[in-house]
């Protein structure tokens, strides 16, 4: 298989794959192409001053009291300033919604679990969780082509 | 109504849409009272009772669906509400209708009932959940991988 990169400034950005059938590869290079962004980090306010998050040490960005919080790895809450849908767009596409207020690392979810009301809990790798909503959870469904 | 709130335009039109249904189920248990013999005659005023609080329960029962749409409220929460609103409808519209035989005995058969109906009704809806809960955990480590 060759491999062929095209440097021209000012050009619309694109990768082009071209084979006989979409394979493990082709789905690794979409991933690949489809969760990369220029800007990969995120500022916070830390307890006395202000700190950049990289995308990949997040698990969960939240809204609590109307007020956005980031949580990290360790499953410590930083403020951050902007809305909700605003910081979504900037987010890479392993992020996913999990309910109105919340947008989940996909990442760092550890798994999915049935609560006994009835509903479903995002557990993260750090223990961290966070609902599901039933819309999320069908669209997380469709995702998984499930 | 509160807890609601920009809820109730939903809650009236999910209300409208059901209460179609509740003059038609009305007519098929009439008709089965019928074709058994357990009733041949029923009075006009017991047919206009009996449609119009049908009707009412129809829509509310429809309407009252829209808890499960409000993200804010827990399941446990929503399910709660939705079984005790659902729960006094069905007993003031039995009651009005006569459909209860009088005494304590039929009150607590229609509530042991009832009580049973939606624990199932609620482990069918714990079980499916459960079920696409596991295979959204079978997607999520496929997508790892």
């Amino acid at each position: 298989m060759k491999f062929k990169l095209i440097i021209e400034e000012g050009c619309e950005e694109e990768i082009v794959a071209k084979v006989h059938s979409a394979n493990d590869l082709t789905s690794k290079i979409e991933d690949l192409v489809l969760s990369y962004v220029e800007n990969d980090e995120i500022t916070v306010r830390g307890d006395y001053e202000l700190l950049t998050l990289k995308f990949a040490e997040i698990e969960c960005i939240t809204v609590i009291d109307r007020k956005v919080y980031v949580i990290d790895k360790r499953a410590n809450k930083y403020r951050t300033s902007g809305t909700l849908s605003d910081i979504e767009k900037a987010l890479p596409s392993y992020f996913i919604r999990i309910n109105k207020s919340s947008i989940a690392n996909e990442r760092k979810i550890s798994c999915f679990k049935t609560s006994f009301s009835g509903g479903v809990d995002a557990i993260f790798k750090s223990g961290y969780k966070d609902y599901v909503s039933r819309r999320c959870f069908g669209e997380i469904k469709r995702r998984y082509k499930i | 109504m509160k807890i609601l709130g920009k809820y109730y335009k939903q809650f009236f039109l999910r209300g409208l849409v059901a209460m179609g249904f509740g003059p038609i189920v009305l007519a098929i248990v009439y008709l089965i009272l019928g074709i058994t013999g357990v009733a041949e005659a029923i009075s006009v005023y017991e047919m206009a009772l009996g449609i119009i609080t049908i009707t009412a329960l129809a829509f509310l029962c429809g309407g009252i669906t829209v808890v499960y749409q409000i993200e804010e409220m827990a399941i446990s929460k929503a399910i709660t509400l939705h079984g005790i609103i659902i729960y006094i409808a069905y007993a003031v519209v039995y009651l009005t209708n006569d459909w209860l035989a009088e005494g304590t005995a039929p009150f607590l058969i229609f509530t042991a009932i009832f009580i049973v109906g939606y624990l199932l009704v609620w482990l069918i809806i714990y079980f499916v959940t459960k079920r696409g809960t596991k295979k959204l955990n079978i997607g999520l480590k496929n997508k790892a991988e």
